[in-house]
Protein backbone atom coordinates (compact mmCIF):
# COMPACT_ATOMS: atom_id res chain seq x y z
CA UNK A 1 0.00 0.00 0.00
CA UNK A 2 1.34 3.22 -1.10
CA UNK A 3 0.08 6.78 0.62
CA UNK A 4 1.27 10.04 -1.15
CA UNK A 5 0.93 13.12 0.71
CA UNK A 6 2.23 16.40 -0.62
CA UNK A 7 5.45 15.02 -2.55
CA UNK A 8 6.94 17.42 -3.63
CA UNK A 9 11.32 17.18 -5.51
CA UNK A 10 12.75 20.73 -6.36
CA UNK A 11 16.14 20.39 -8.11
CA UNK A 12 17.29 23.90 -7.72
CA UNK A 13 14.88 26.05 -9.31
CA UNK A 14 13.36 23.52 -11.56
CA UNK A 15 10.27 21.55 -9.97
CA UNK A 16 10.12 17.98 -11.02
CA UNK A 17 7.68 17.09 -8.74
CA UNK A 18 5.08 19.12 -7.38
CA UNK A 19 2.39 18.35 -4.34
CA UNK A 20 1.45 15.01 -5.92
CA UNK A 21 -1.13 13.15 -3.36
CA UNK A 22 -2.26 9.70 -3.97
CA UNK A 23 -3.52 6.16 -2.34
CA UNK A 24 -3.31 2.69 -3.37
CA UNK A 25 -4.92 -0.11 -2.37
CA UNK A 26 -3.65 -3.50 -1.85
CA UNK A 27 -4.18 -5.66 -5.11
CA UNK A 28 -4.36 -2.64 -7.18
CA UNK A 29 -2.03 -1.98 -10.39
CA UNK A 30 -2.29 1.98 -10.46
CA UNK A 31 -0.42 3.50 -13.83
CA UNK A 32 1.70 6.72 -13.69
CA UNK A 33 0.80 8.23 -17.39
CA UNK A 34 2.30 10.68 -18.63
CA UNK A 35 4.64 12.40 -21.24
CA UNK A 36 8.61 12.47 -20.68
CA UNK A 37 10.23 14.63 -18.03
CA UNK A 38 6.52 15.00 -16.39
CA UNK A 39 8.43 13.58 -13.15
CA UNK A 40 7.18 9.98 -13.03
CA UNK A 41 10.54 8.35 -12.55
CA UNK A 42 11.48 11.30 -9.92
CA UNK A 43 7.99 10.12 -8.15
CA UNK A 44 8.98 6.89 -8.05
CA UNK A 45 12.69 7.54 -7.19
CA UNK A 46 11.23 9.05 -3.88
CA UNK A 47 9.11 6.42 -3.69
CA UNK A 48 11.40 3.65 -3.39
CA UNK A 49 14.17 5.55 -1.14
CA UNK A 50 16.76 6.35 -3.83
CA UNK A 51 15.91 10.17 -3.75
CA UNK A 52 14.80 12.27 -0.75
CA UNK A 53 11.33 14.53 -0.93
CA UNK A 54 11.95 18.01 -0.85
CA UNK A 55 8.38 18.67 0.84
CA UNK A 56 5.76 16.39 1.62
CA UNK A 57 6.03 12.79 2.92
CA UNK A 58 5.02 8.97 1.85
CA UNK A 59 4.44 6.24 3.43
CA UNK A 60 4.99 2.38 2.35
CA UNK A 61 2.80 -0.08 3.82
CA UNK A 62 2.97 2.09 6.85
CA UNK A 63 6.44 3.01 6.75
CA UNK A 64 7.70 6.64 6.23
CA UNK A 65 10.23 6.75 3.49
CA UNK A 66 11.98 9.33 5.22
CA UNK A 67 11.81 8.84 9.19
CA UNK A 68 11.70 5.18 8.44
CA UNK A 69 13.50 4.26 5.53
CA UNK A 70 14.87 0.94 5.63
CA UNK A 71 12.05 -0.81 6.77
CA UNK A 72 10.15 1.18 4.33
CA UNK A 73 13.22 -0.16 1.14
CA UNK A 74 12.58 -3.67 2.30
CA UNK A 75 8.85 -3.45 1.50
CA UNK A 76 9.60 -2.36 -2.14
CA UNK A 77 10.62 -4.02 -5.67
CA UNK A 78 11.42 -1.95 -7.80
CA UNK A 79 12.54 -2.21 -11.29
CA UNK A 80 13.99 1.09 -12.44
CA UNK A 81 13.50 1.97 -16.48
CA UNK A 82 17.12 0.69 -17.68
CA UNK A 83 17.93 -2.49 -15.79
CA UNK A 84 20.40 -2.44 -13.82
CA UNK A 85 22.63 -5.96 -14.32
CA UNK A 86 26.35 -7.38 -13.64
CA UNK A 87 27.00 -9.01 -17.11
CA UNK A 88 29.37 -10.82 -15.50
CA UNK A 89 26.73 -12.94 -12.75
CA UNK A 90 24.28 -15.82 -14.35
CA UNK A 91 20.82 -15.38 -13.86
CA UNK A 92 20.33 -17.39 -10.22
CA UNK A 93 23.64 -15.85 -8.90
CA UNK A 94 21.97 -12.34 -9.49
CA UNK A 95 18.75 -12.86 -8.34
CA UNK A 96 20.47 -14.44 -5.34
CA UNK A 97 22.45 -11.48 -4.82
CA UNK A 98 19.12 -9.15 -4.91
CA UNK A 99 17.39 -11.54 -2.59
CA UNK A 100 20.32 -11.88 0.21
CA UNK A 101 20.76 -7.95 0.19
CA UNK A 102 17.28 -7.41 0.97
CA UNK A 103 17.68 -9.70 4.32
CA UNK A 104 16.62 -13.25 2.41
CA UNK A 105 18.69 -15.62 4.68
CA UNK A 106 18.13 -18.64 2.20
CA UNK A 107 16.72 -17.62 -1.09
CA UNK A 108 17.59 -20.72 -3.07
CA UNK A 109 13.46 -21.81 -3.47
CA UNK A 110 11.93 -18.20 -3.54
CA UNK A 111 14.68 -17.55 -6.22
CA UNK A 112 13.73 -20.74 -8.49
CA UNK A 113 10.46 -19.83 -7.75
CA UNK A 114 10.58 -16.82 -8.94
CA UNK A 115 12.41 -17.54 -12.44
CA UNK A 116 10.07 -19.59 -13.67
CA UNK A 117 7.44 -17.19 -12.88
CA UNK A 118 9.49 -15.20 -15.72
CA UNK A 119 10.15 -17.98 -17.32
CA UNK A 120 14.18 -17.88 -16.99
CA UNK A 121 14.30 -21.22 -14.90
CA UNK A 122 15.86 -22.07 -17.99
CA UNK A 123 18.15 -19.70 -18.44
CA UNK A 124 19.56 -19.91 -14.71
CA UNK A 125 23.03 -20.59 -15.48
CA UNK A 126 23.49 -18.22 -18.71
CA UNK A 127 25.63 -15.23 -18.03
CA UNK A 128 23.28 -12.20 -17.66
CA UNK A 129 25.61 -10.90 -20.77
CA UNK A 130 23.90 -13.42 -23.51
CA UNK A 131 20.28 -12.22 -22.61
CA UNK A 132 18.03 -10.75 -25.08
CA UNK A 133 16.32 -7.06 -24.29
CA UNK A 134 13.24 -9.01 -23.55
CA UNK A 135 15.01 -11.64 -20.90
CA UNK A 136 16.90 -8.42 -19.03
CA UNK A 137 13.35 -7.11 -18.65
CA UNK A 138 12.32 -10.16 -17.27
CA UNK A 139 15.11 -10.64 -15.07
CA UNK A 140 14.35 -6.77 -13.91
CA UNK A 141 11.06 -8.04 -12.79
CA UNK A 142 12.46 -10.77 -11.51
CA UNK A 143 15.12 -9.20 -8.62
CA UNK A 144 11.91 -6.93 -7.84
CA UNK A 145 9.85 -9.58 -6.71
CA UNK A 146 12.36 -11.99 -5.20
CA UNK A 147 11.68 -10.78 -1.79
CA UNK A 148 7.79 -10.87 -2.13
CA UNK A 149 7.55 -7.20 -1.45
CA UNK A 150 3.79 -6.18 -1.19
CA UNK A 151 4.50 -2.82 -3.07
CA UNK A 152 6.14 -3.14 -6.46
CA UNK A 153 7.11 -0.45 -8.42
CA UNK A 154 8.01 -0.61 -11.80
CA UNK A 155 9.59 1.87 -13.98
CA UNK A 156 8.30 1.49 -17.85
CA UNK A 157 8.43 -1.82 -17.42
CA UNK A 158 7.58 -2.64 -21.67
CA UNK A 159 10.11 0.18 -23.01
CA UNK A 160 12.30 -1.22 -25.81
CA UNK A 161 11.10 -4.48 -25.97
CA UNK A 162 9.19 -6.33 -28.96
CA UNK A 163 5.41 -6.66 -29.17
CA UNK A 164 5.66 -10.42 -28.49
CA UNK A 165 7.58 -10.21 -25.26
CA UNK A 166 5.39 -6.38 -23.96
CA UNK A 167 2.43 -8.55 -24.02
CA UNK A 168 4.48 -11.47 -21.77
CA UNK A 169 5.59 -8.74 -18.92
CA UNK A 170 1.88 -7.22 -19.63
CA UNK A 171 0.48 -10.81 -17.88
CA UNK A 172 3.15 -11.23 -15.62
CA UNK A 173 2.16 -7.19 -14.41
CA UNK A 174 -1.25 -8.39 -14.10
CA UNK A 175 -0.66 -11.97 -12.33
CA UNK A 176 0.88 -9.91 -9.94
CA UNK A 177 -1.86 -7.93 -8.36
CA UNK A 178 -3.34 -10.72 -6.46
CA UNK A 179 -0.92 -10.73 -3.89
CA UNK A 180 0.70 -7.12 -4.57
CA UNK A 181 0.36 -3.23 -5.03
CA UNK A 182 1.89 -2.16 -8.34
CA UNK A 183 3.06 1.24 -9.48
CA UNK A 184 3.64 1.36 -12.87
CA UNK A 185 4.66 4.22 -15.20
CA UNK A 186 4.55 4.53 -18.89
CA UNK A 187 3.77 6.96 -21.96
CA UNK A 188 2.11 4.41 -23.75
CA UNK A 189 -1.39 5.17 -23.12
CA UNK A 190 -3.03 1.74 -24.30
CA UNK A 191 -0.91 0.17 -22.29
CA UNK A 192 -2.04 2.00 -18.94
CA UNK A 193 -5.54 0.90 -20.81
CA UNK A 194 -4.73 -2.57 -20.56
CA UNK A 195 -2.80 -3.12 -17.35
CA UNK A 196 -3.80 -0.41 -14.65
CA UNK A 197 -7.33 -0.23 -12.76
CA UNK A 198 -6.80 3.02 -12.08
CA UNK A 199 -4.33 5.84 -13.69
CA UNK A 200 -3.27 8.97 -12.63
CA UNK A 201 -2.42 11.08 -15.48
CA UNK A 202 1.15 13.35 -14.49
CA UNK A 203 2.12 16.34 -16.46
CA UNK A 204 4.85 18.97 -15.20
CA UNK A 205 5.26 17.55 -12.15
CA UNK A 206 1.32 17.86 -11.25
CA UNK A 207 -1.47 14.50 -11.10
CA UNK A 208 -4.05 16.58 -14.40
CA UNK A 209 -6.83 13.91 -13.72
CA UNK A 210 -7.14 10.46 -12.01
CA UNK A 211 -9.46 7.66 -12.24
CA UNK A 212 -10.26 3.87 -13.80
CA UNK A 213 -9.36 4.03 -17.65
CA UNK A 214 -12.84 4.07 -18.57
CA UNK A 215 -14.36 6.32 -16.36
CA UNK A 216 -11.70 8.89 -17.29
CA UNK A 217 -12.71 8.91 -20.61
CA UNK A 218 -16.21 9.02 -20.12
CA UNK A 219 -15.34 12.02 -17.61
CA UNK A 220 -13.26 13.71 -20.21
CA UNK A 221 -15.18 12.82 -23.70
CA UNK A 222 -18.82 14.12 -21.89
CA UNK A 223 -20.87 11.31 -22.74
CA UNK A 224 -20.64 8.09 -25.18
CA UNK A 225 -20.09 8.21 -29.07
CA UNK A 226 -22.59 6.06 -31.21
CA UNK A 227 -21.86 5.88 -35.06
CA UNK A 228 -24.70 4.98 -36.56
CA UNK A 229 -25.20 4.59 -40.67
CA UNK A 230 -28.85 4.52 -42.55
CA UNK A 231 -30.16 3.22 -45.81
CA UNK A 232 -32.54 4.30 -47.76
CA UNK A 233 -32.98 8.34 -46.13
CA UNK A 234 -31.93 11.84 -47.36
CA UNK A 235 -29.53 13.44 -45.19
CA UNK A 236 -31.99 16.03 -43.38
CA UNK A 237 -34.49 12.93 -42.59
CA UNK A 238 -31.63 11.06 -41.24
CA UNK A 239 -30.49 13.63 -38.93
CA UNK A 240 -34.07 14.89 -38.04
CA UNK A 241 -34.64 11.31 -36.71
CA UNK A 242 -31.55 10.84 -35.04
CA UNK A 243 -31.78 14.05 -33.17
CA UNK A 244 -35.37 13.12 -31.93
CA UNK A 245 -34.52 10.16 -29.96
CA UNK A 246 -33.87 10.88 -25.84
CA UNK A 247 -30.36 11.04 -24.70
CA UNK A 248 -29.06 12.37 -28.40
CA UNK A 249 -27.14 15.33 -27.50
CA UNK A 250 -25.67 15.79 -31.21
CA UNK A 251 -25.43 14.65 -34.08
CA UNK A 252 -22.92 15.35 -36.37
CA UNK A 253 -22.30 14.07 -40.40
CA UNK A 254 -18.88 11.54 -39.89
CA UNK A 255 -18.16 9.51 -43.65
CA UNK A 256 -21.19 7.99 -44.71
CA UNK A 257 -22.88 7.73 -41.70
CA UNK A 258 -23.73 10.01 -38.31
CA UNK A 259 -22.13 10.22 -35.15
CA UNK A 260 -24.35 10.55 -32.11
CA UNK A 261 -23.16 11.89 -28.91
CA UNK A 262 -24.94 10.32 -26.36
CA UNK A 263 -25.41 12.47 -22.89
CA UNK A 264 -25.23 9.64 -20.40
CA UNK A 265 -24.03 6.52 -19.84
CA UNK A 266 -27.33 4.49 -20.99
CA UNK A 267 -27.16 2.08 -24.03
CA UNK A 268 -29.50 3.66 -26.43
CA UNK A 269 -28.97 1.33 -29.38
CA UNK A 270 -32.40 -0.54 -29.06
CA UNK A 271 -34.35 2.38 -29.17
CA UNK A 272 -31.92 3.88 -32.09
CA UNK A 273 -32.60 0.39 -34.96
CA UNK A 274 -36.48 0.48 -33.41
CA UNK A 275 -36.89 4.11 -34.71
CA UNK A 276 -34.99 3.77 -37.79
CA UNK A 277 -36.49 0.45 -38.28
CA UNK A 278 -40.34 1.72 -37.66
CA UNK A 279 -39.12 4.84 -40.44
CA UNK A 280 -39.02 2.41 -43.12
CA UNK A 281 -35.25 2.81 -43.41
CA UNK A 282 -32.54 0.04 -43.15
CA UNK A 283 -29.97 0.06 -40.59
CA UNK A 284 -26.63 -0.17 -42.53
CA UNK A 285 -24.35 -0.05 -39.40
CA UNK A 286 -23.91 0.75 -35.80
CA UNK A 287 -21.37 0.65 -33.21
CA UNK A 288 -20.25 2.44 -29.98
CA UNK A 289 -17.06 4.58 -30.50
CA UNK A 290 -14.15 5.13 -28.21
CA UNK A 291 -11.93 8.27 -28.00
CA UNK A 292 -8.86 6.32 -27.18
CA UNK A 293 -6.99 7.73 -23.96
CA UNK A 294 -4.90 8.70 -26.54
CA UNK A 295 -6.74 11.95 -27.27
CA UNK A 296 -7.90 12.26 -24.05
CA UNK A 297 -3.96 12.74 -23.14
CA UNK A 298 -3.17 15.36 -25.22
CA UNK A 299 -6.32 17.74 -25.21
CA UNK A 300 -5.45 17.62 -21.31
CA UNK A 301 -1.66 18.32 -21.89
CA UNK A 302 -2.55 20.75 -24.21
CA UNK A 303 -5.00 22.40 -22.02
CA UNK A 304 -1.96 22.46 -19.03
CA UNK A 305 0.28 24.37 -22.18
CA UNK A 306 -2.43 26.85 -22.59
CA UNK A 307 -2.70 27.61 -19.51
CA UNK A 308 0.77 28.23 -18.68
CA UNK B 1 25.07 -9.08 6.83
CA UNK B 2 24.45 -6.34 4.11
CA UNK B 3 28.19 -5.98 4.35
CA UNK B 4 29.11 -9.94 3.87
CA UNK B 5 26.68 -9.94 0.85
CA UNK B 6 28.39 -7.28 -0.71
CA UNK B 7 31.89 -8.68 0.13
CA UNK B 8 31.07 -12.20 -1.09
CA UNK B 9 29.81 -10.36 -5.24
CA UNK B 10 33.32 -8.75 -5.22
CA UNK B 11 35.01 -12.40 -4.07
CA UNK B 12 33.34 -13.97 -7.07
CA UNK B 13 33.86 -11.06 -9.08
CA UNK B 14 37.13 -11.13 -8.66
CA UNK B 15 37.39 -15.28 -8.87
CA UNK B 16 35.93 -14.78 -12.31
CA UNK B 17 37.21 -11.81 -13.98
CA UNK B 18 40.48 -12.52 -16.51
CA UNK B 19 41.55 -8.53 -15.06
CA UNK B 20 41.95 -9.27 -11.93
CA UNK B 21 43.34 -12.79 -13.31
CA UNK B 22 46.17 -10.28 -15.25
CA UNK B 23 47.09 -8.12 -12.07
CA UNK B 24 47.80 -10.96 -9.99
CA UNK B 25 49.76 -12.24 -12.65
CA UNK B 26 51.61 -9.02 -13.35
CA UNK B 27 52.39 -8.62 -9.32
CA UNK B 28 53.88 -12.32 -9.24
CA UNK B 29 56.03 -12.20 -12.42
CA UNK B 30 57.16 -8.91 -10.74
CA UNK B 31 58.11 -10.08 -7.68
CA UNK B 32 59.50 -13.75 -9.18
CA UNK B 33 61.85 -12.01 -10.96
CA UNK B 34 63.08 -9.59 -7.89
CA UNK B 35 62.86 -12.84 -5.90
CA UNK B 36 65.20 -14.66 -8.43
CA UNK B 37 68.04 -11.53 -8.14
CA UNK B 38 67.73 -12.08 -4.12
CA UNK B 39 68.33 -16.14 -4.26
CA UNK B 40 71.30 -15.57 -6.52
CA UNK B 41 72.31 -13.05 -3.81
CA UNK B 42 71.94 -15.98 -0.88
CA UNK B 43 75.08 -17.33 -2.63
CA UNK B 44 77.41 -14.17 -1.24
CA UNK B 45 75.15 -12.30 1.32
CA UNK B 46 72.99 -12.74 3.88
CA UNK B 47 69.23 -12.10 2.32
CA UNK B 48 66.90 -9.35 3.50
CA UNK B 49 63.51 -11.28 4.13
CA UNK B 50 61.72 -7.90 3.33
CA UNK B 51 62.78 -7.65 -0.39
CA UNK B 52 59.42 -8.76 -1.40
CA UNK B 53 57.03 -5.96 0.53
CA UNK B 54 59.64 -3.64 -0.17
CA UNK B 55 58.75 -3.77 -4.17
CA UNK B 56 55.23 -4.33 -3.30
CA UNK B 57 55.05 -1.12 -1.31
CA UNK B 58 55.81 0.47 -4.75
CA UNK B 59 53.52 -2.09 -6.85
CA UNK B 60 50.66 -1.05 -5.29
CA UNK B 61 50.95 2.28 -6.65
CA UNK B 62 49.69 1.17 -9.64
CA UNK B 63 48.03 -1.78 -9.00
CA UNK B 64 46.06 -0.60 -6.14
CA UNK B 65 43.93 1.62 -8.19
CA UNK B 66 43.77 -1.07 -11.39
CA UNK B 67 42.00 -3.75 -8.87
CA UNK B 68 39.87 -0.68 -7.29
CA UNK B 69 38.76 1.59 -10.36
CA UNK B 70 35.44 -0.27 -10.93
CA UNK B 71 34.19 -1.16 -7.59
CA UNK B 72 31.97 2.07 -7.70
CA UNK B 73 32.50 3.82 -10.89
CA UNK B 74 31.17 0.63 -12.55
CA UNK B 75 28.08 0.19 -10.25
CA UNK B 76 27.18 3.92 -10.81
CA UNK B 77 27.70 3.73 -15.07
CA UNK B 78 25.21 0.43 -15.08
CA UNK B 79 22.94 1.68 -12.82
CA UNK B 80 23.36 -0.83 -10.53
CA UNK B 81 24.02 1.66 -7.44
CA UNK B 82 20.40 2.77 -8.05
CA UNK B 83 19.21 -0.35 -7.12
CA UNK B 84 22.25 -0.58 -4.57
CA UNK B 85 20.82 2.30 -2.80
CA UNK B 86 17.53 1.37 -2.88
CA UNK B 87 18.34 -1.94 -1.01
CA UNK B 88 17.14 -1.97 2.80
CA UNK B 89 20.54 -1.23 3.43
CA UNK B 90 23.48 1.18 5.03
CA UNK B 91 25.38 3.01 2.39
CA UNK B 92 28.25 2.70 4.32
CA UNK B 93 27.96 -1.31 4.44
CA UNK B 94 27.84 -1.24 0.74
CA UNK B 95 31.12 0.39 0.30
CA UNK B 96 32.61 -1.51 3.54
CA UNK B 97 31.83 -5.04 1.77
CA UNK B 98 33.43 -3.88 -1.94
CA UNK B 99 36.87 -2.48 0.32
CA UNK B 100 36.79 -6.14 2.10
CA UNK B 101 36.08 -7.70 -1.20
CA UNK B 102 39.54 -5.91 -2.78
CA UNK B 103 41.34 -6.19 0.27
CA UNK B 104 40.86 -10.03 0.74
CA UNK B 105 41.71 -10.26 -3.14
CA UNK B 106 44.96 -8.36 -2.24
CA UNK B 107 45.55 -11.19 1.10
CA UNK B 108 45.46 -13.90 -1.24
CA UNK B 109 47.67 -12.45 -3.54
CA UNK B 110 50.76 -11.67 -1.54
CA UNK B 111 49.84 -14.63 0.46
CA UNK B 112 50.88 -16.35 -2.91
CA UNK B 113 54.48 -14.40 -2.68
CA UNK B 114 55.00 -16.29 0.73
CA UNK B 115 55.92 -19.56 -0.70
CA UNK B 116 58.80 -17.46 -2.01
CA UNK B 117 59.80 -17.30 1.63
CA UNK B 118 59.60 -20.48 2.16
CA UNK B 119 62.09 -21.75 -0.96
CA UNK B 120 64.03 -18.84 0.72
CA UNK B 121 64.27 -20.70 4.21
CA UNK B 122 65.12 -23.85 2.43
CA UNK B 123 68.19 -22.23 1.11
CA UNK B 124 69.14 -19.97 3.69
CA UNK B 125 67.98 -19.39 7.37
CA UNK B 126 66.16 -15.87 6.90
CA UNK B 127 64.92 -13.71 10.04
CA UNK B 128 61.52 -15.04 10.26
CA UNK B 129 60.72 -12.34 12.64
CA UNK B 130 61.57 -9.77 10.31
CA UNK B 131 59.61 -11.71 7.58
CA UNK B 132 56.44 -11.45 9.73
CA UNK B 133 56.79 -7.80 10.74
CA UNK B 134 57.55 -6.50 6.58
CA UNK B 135 54.33 -8.83 5.84
CA UNK B 136 51.88 -7.49 8.60
CA UNK B 137 53.03 -3.91 7.40
CA UNK B 138 53.19 -4.70 3.32
CA UNK B 139 49.14 -6.12 4.54
CA UNK B 140 47.84 -2.59 6.36
CA UNK B 141 49.87 -0.93 3.63
CA UNK B 142 48.02 -2.89 0.78
CA UNK B 143 44.57 -2.24 2.73
CA UNK B 144 45.34 1.70 2.78
CA UNK B 145 46.00 1.71 -1.21
CA UNK B 146 43.02 -0.24 -1.65
CA UNK B 147 40.81 2.87 0.13
CA UNK B 148 42.40 5.53 -1.77
CA UNK B 149 41.55 3.66 -4.70
CA UNK B 150 38.19 3.02 -3.80
CA UNK B 151 37.66 6.76 -2.52
CA UNK B 152 38.02 7.91 -6.39
CA UNK B 153 36.13 5.14 -7.82
CA UNK B 154 33.30 6.60 -5.46
CA UNK B 155 33.57 10.08 -7.06
CA UNK B 156 33.52 9.69 -10.83
CA UNK B 157 31.74 6.84 -13.02
CA UNK B 158 34.91 6.65 -15.39
CA UNK B 159 37.11 3.69 -14.51
CA UNK B 160 39.94 5.58 -16.14
CA UNK B 161 39.60 8.63 -14.05
CA UNK B 162 39.43 7.01 -11.54
CA UNK B 163 42.20 5.11 -11.76
CA UNK B 164 44.46 7.76 -13.01
CA UNK B 165 43.72 10.10 -9.75
CA UNK B 166 44.50 7.70 -7.52
CA UNK B 167 47.55 6.98 -8.71
CA UNK B 168 48.33 10.25 -8.81
CA UNK B 169 47.35 10.21 -5.48
CA UNK B 170 48.94 6.94 -4.39
CA UNK B 171 52.16 8.30 -6.19
CA UNK B 172 52.22 11.87 -3.96
CA UNK B 173 51.87 9.69 -1.17
CA UNK B 174 54.93 7.64 -1.47
CA UNK B 175 56.96 10.64 -2.89
CA UNK B 176 56.37 12.65 0.03
CA UNK B 177 58.70 10.29 1.63
CA UNK B 178 61.12 10.88 -0.32
CA UNK B 179 60.59 14.53 -0.28
CA UNK B 180 61.02 14.66 3.81
CA UNK B 181 64.19 13.69 3.32
CA UNK B 182 65.35 16.64 1.29
CA UNK B 183 63.23 19.15 2.75
CA UNK B 184 66.18 21.01 5.12
CA UNK B 185 63.79 22.06 7.47
CA UNK B 186 63.48 19.04 10.21
CA UNK B 187 60.30 20.10 11.94
CA UNK B 188 58.81 20.57 8.24
CA UNK B 189 60.39 17.20 7.33
CA UNK B 190 58.83 15.34 9.88
CA UNK B 191 55.15 16.11 9.15
CA UNK B 192 55.73 15.34 5.52
CA UNK B 193 57.35 11.88 6.29
CA UNK B 194 54.31 11.39 9.22
CA UNK B 195 52.13 11.81 6.41
CA UNK B 196 53.57 9.43 4.00
CA UNK B 197 52.78 5.61 3.59
CA UNK B 198 56.41 4.85 2.90
CA UNK B 199 57.50 6.84 6.13
CA UNK B 200 55.14 4.67 8.38
CA UNK B 201 56.63 1.30 6.33
CA UNK B 202 60.29 1.90 5.20
CA UNK B 203 61.81 2.84 8.94
CA UNK B 204 59.55 0.23 10.80
CA UNK B 205 57.88 -2.47 9.19
CA UNK B 206 60.64 -2.79 6.76
CA UNK B 207 62.98 -3.40 9.21
CA UNK B 208 61.00 -5.86 11.89
CA UNK B 209 59.54 -3.31 13.44
CA UNK B 210 55.53 -3.54 14.38
CA UNK B 211 55.18 -0.58 16.10
CA UNK B 212 51.44 0.87 17.21
CA UNK B 213 51.45 4.13 15.59
CA UNK B 214 52.22 2.99 11.98
CA UNK B 215 49.11 -0.15 12.46
CA UNK B 216 47.00 3.09 13.88
CA UNK B 217 48.19 5.08 10.51
CA UNK B 218 47.32 2.76 8.22
CA UNK B 219 43.75 1.74 10.00
CA UNK B 220 43.01 5.48 10.44
CA UNK B 221 44.00 6.11 6.52
CA UNK B 222 41.26 2.92 5.85
CA UNK B 223 38.63 4.48 8.26
CA UNK B 224 38.95 8.02 6.80
CA UNK B 225 38.92 6.93 3.12
CA UNK B 226 35.59 4.74 3.81
CA UNK B 227 34.21 7.09 5.53
CA UNK B 228 34.48 9.94 2.52
CA UNK B 229 34.03 7.06 -0.04
CA UNK B 230 30.41 6.39 1.75
CA UNK B 231 29.31 9.95 1.56
CA UNK B 232 30.46 10.47 -1.91
CA UNK B 233 28.21 7.17 -2.68
CA UNK B 234 25.56 9.06 -0.78
CA UNK B 235 26.28 12.25 -2.93
CA UNK B 236 24.14 10.37 -5.39
CA UNK B 237 20.98 10.79 -3.79
CA UNK B 238 21.52 14.56 -3.73
CA UNK B 239 21.25 14.93 -7.56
Amino acid sequence: MIEVENLTKKYGALTAVDRISFKTKPGEIVGLLGPNGAGKTTTMRMLTGFLPPTEGSARISGHDIDTDSIEARRAVGYMPERIPVYPDMTVRAYVTFWARLRGMRRPASQVDKVLKQVQLFDRRDTLIRHLSKGMRQRLGLAQALVHDPPVIILDEPTIGIDPQQVIEVRETVRALRANHTVLLSTHILSEAEHVCDRVLIINKGQIVAQGKPGDLREKLQGGALLYVEIGGATAKDAKALLAGIPNVTSVEKEDKGWRLRISTSVDVRGEVSKRIMSAGYTLLEMRAETTSLEAIFLELISKEGSAT
Amino acid sequence: MSTWVVFRREVAHYAGSPFAYLIAFAILVLTGLLFREELVATETTIPNPAVIPNALSFFMVVFAPLLTMRLVAEEKREGTLELLLTAPVPDGSIVIGKFLGAWFYYTIVIGITLLYQIALSSVTAPDLGHTIAAYIGIWLYGGATLSVGILFSALTENQIVAAFLSMVALFLLWLADLAGQVISNIDAARVVRALSLQGHYSTSFAVGLVRMEDMVFFLGIILIMIYLATRAVESNRWR
